[in-house]
């Protein structure tokens, strides 16, 4: 039994009381169920030469893809394995690699609340979605960082790219991943160390630890994750599920949020093993149809499958202000650049979009959404925009002056081409090709080298680089 | 910690052993900074061409962030973080 499961040898049982005292907010303790930890590494093996890189795995498990079917339900095998990687504090992590001097001194991302904070944060008790003014109160000595989602993205994809060499099915979010292991044992071995050697080639490549979970489904992967963090790896095999799950709190399950927490707590159900007395139509009625959800992963079952998806369900870009603005040059000027910047990742991705939601925040804290769907799918960024500045101007109807501003693009199609009226074709046609050559400049030289419209206002009032205005609180989200 | 954007082109000396660039020394305001230390490196594939950043700390105990651009192979210095 350690506290430190890097030191455990292969195959070291670990009981998850043991690991859940490692974890303070951890209030329940779990039956003694056997978890198999971190593995010690082979012998003289190389930190990638484990991985099998130049190996065919797609040639023996099938090729990448959002339309195959989930491995299992191929092989027509019960035994599934998905493996959850989380990056332990992603952002803050980097910061520290990126200026020694903050190594063991506690650092925070964000701006106007925390995003992302060091182990060393944490101690003083600070956590992601914290304001920075409590945050300072707590730990003065905090160094505060706005965060650079620009590097931040540049080691994910880093990460990623090495996720790939395990399995081809890898679905992938700002800082944590889900890859589908089921039938690679064939390729790899025992996946357990096949994961360890993962995490040794994402340490030494990137210099950042990754947290592991193996479970037999996306859900308990993760969950058995939580109890090794951080740079610890776990695994959790089918027949240990339910009791590993009886004693946990009801807020840890997939789907149970704050609301939920609420209600079930209001019954005295404090527990995920509590919730298994109340039958699917006592949750259905409740919760409507994700009560059925709640009814089978409080069991241990979730057969959502993992896929790597080639669209993204959507596309977001939003900041808060540098200060507190009604100044509707400001606001549109913003609006126009941030939409400018969607369009262009839609674009980037050959997909056009559907529909075009707008999103404000007070100074006040009050905040409003609308959301409207384009005529016909679109990624040229004055189609788009004339649809946001809409929607702003809907919306922008009270007299305070606004925080933050975003716009979020889905209901994306594969569709490139601007389709129009028989008589708007041209003009389509001439607004891609502007579209298209304005990429190539900003490809070359930055997003910075061109600025459009009203974005021209910002010049002056926001700081600007190559890639563009530097915004106050970049979307720090996928 | 405080981020100061530079953005100017550099005369850098570097090492291009092994298939891996490593920076050795940079030039700025006619005053060579020895590279001390490589904190981290990254890549970035989102452009035509790829862009390596490095993470230096100089022999004054100074972190820098370079960048080589990978299309014109030319030297940036990006930044200066300072303490306080």
């Amino acid at each position: 039994m350690t506290a430190d499961p890097k030191s455990l040898p292969r195959s070291a049982a670990v009981a998850g009381d043991a690991q859940d005292a490692r974890h303070p907010s951890a209030t329940h303790h779990t039956a003694p169920v056997r978890l198999e930890a971190s593995v010690a590494a082979e012998p003289g093996t190389h930190a990638t030469g484990g991985l099998a890189s130049g190996t065919d795995i797609a040639g023996m498990v099938g090729s990448a893809g959002a339309s195959r079917p989930p491995l299992h339900t191929q092989t027509g095998t019960d035994t599934r394995t998905v493996l959850h990687l989380d990056i332990d504090a992603f952002f803050a992590s980097i910061e520290q690699l990126r200026d020694p001097r903050l190594k063991g001194r506690p650092v925070i991302v964000g701006a106007g609340v925390i995003a992302s904070c060091s182990y060393e944060a944490r101690r003083f008790g600070l956590k992601a979605g914290m304001p920075l003014g409590e945050a300072r109160r707590r730990c003065p000595q905090v160094v505060i960082l706005e965060g650079h989602a620009q590097v931040y993205r540049c080691f994910a994809e880093r990460i990623f790219e090495l996720c790939r060499t395990l399995s081809p099915d890898v679905e992938t979010y700002l800082d944590e991943a889900y890859l589908e292991l089921t039938g690679t044992e064939r390729v790899h071995g025992d996946l357990l160390a096949a994961t360890a050697r993962l995490r040794r080639a994402i340490q030494d490549d990137t210099g950042l630890t990754v947290t592991c979970g193996l479970g037999p489904n996306r859900m308990l992967a993760k969950l058995v994750g939580k109890t090794v963090k951080p740079d610890g790896l776990a695994r959790l095999h089918e027949h240990e599920a339910e009791a590993f799950l009886t004693a946990r709190p009801i807020e840890q399950l997939a789907g149970v949020g704050h609301a939920h927490a609420r209600t079930l707590r209001s019954m005295n159900l404090r527990s995920i093993g509590d919730l298994r007395a109340l039958p699917m139509g006592t949750l259905e009625a409740l919760f409507g149809a994700p009560g059925r959800l709640l009814y089978e992963r409080c069991r241990g079952r979730d057969t959502a499958p993992v896929t790597a998806r080639e669209v993204p369900l959507s596309i977001s870009r939003e900041t808060s202000f540098h200060h507190d603005t009604a100044d509707p040059r400001q606001i549109e000027g913003m609006l126009e650049y941030l939409v400018g910047r969607a369009c262009r990742a839609t674009r980037e991705l050959d997909l056009t979009v559907r529909t075009v939601s707008v999103r404000l925040r007070y100074s006040d804290g009050e905040s409003a959404e609308q959301a409207r769907s384009l005529r016909q799918p679109s990624a040229v960024d004055p189609v788009v925009l004339a649809l946001a500045l809409d929607l702003l101007r809907r919306q922008a109807t009270r007299r305070v002056a606004l925080h933050a501003v975003g716009v979020t693009l889905s209901q994306f199609t594969r569709d490139t081409a601007e389709q129009g009226a028989l008589f708007d074709e041209a003009q389509a046609g001439r607004r891609a090709a502007l579209c298209e050559a304005l990429d190539r400049v900003r490809a070359d030289h930055g997003h910075g080298a061109v600025v459009s419209g009203r974005a021209l206002h910002l010049r002056g009032t926001v700081p600007q680089d190559r890639h563009g205005f530097v915004l106050r609180t970049p979307s720090l989200t996928k | 910690m405080k981020n100061e954007a530079l953005d100017e082109a550099v005369a850098v000396r570097a090492d291009f052993q092994g298939g891996q660039v490593t920076p050795i020394a940079f030039k700025r305001r006619g005053r060579e900074h020895r590279v001390a230390r490589v904190n981290t490196r990254w890549v970035d594939r989102a452009g035509k061409h790829p862009r390596f950043y490095f993470s230096v700390t100089d022999h004054n105990g100074d972190v820098y962030q370079l960048q080589l651009q990978g299309g014109d192979l030319l030297w940036w210095l990006d930044s200066v973080t300072l303490e306080g």
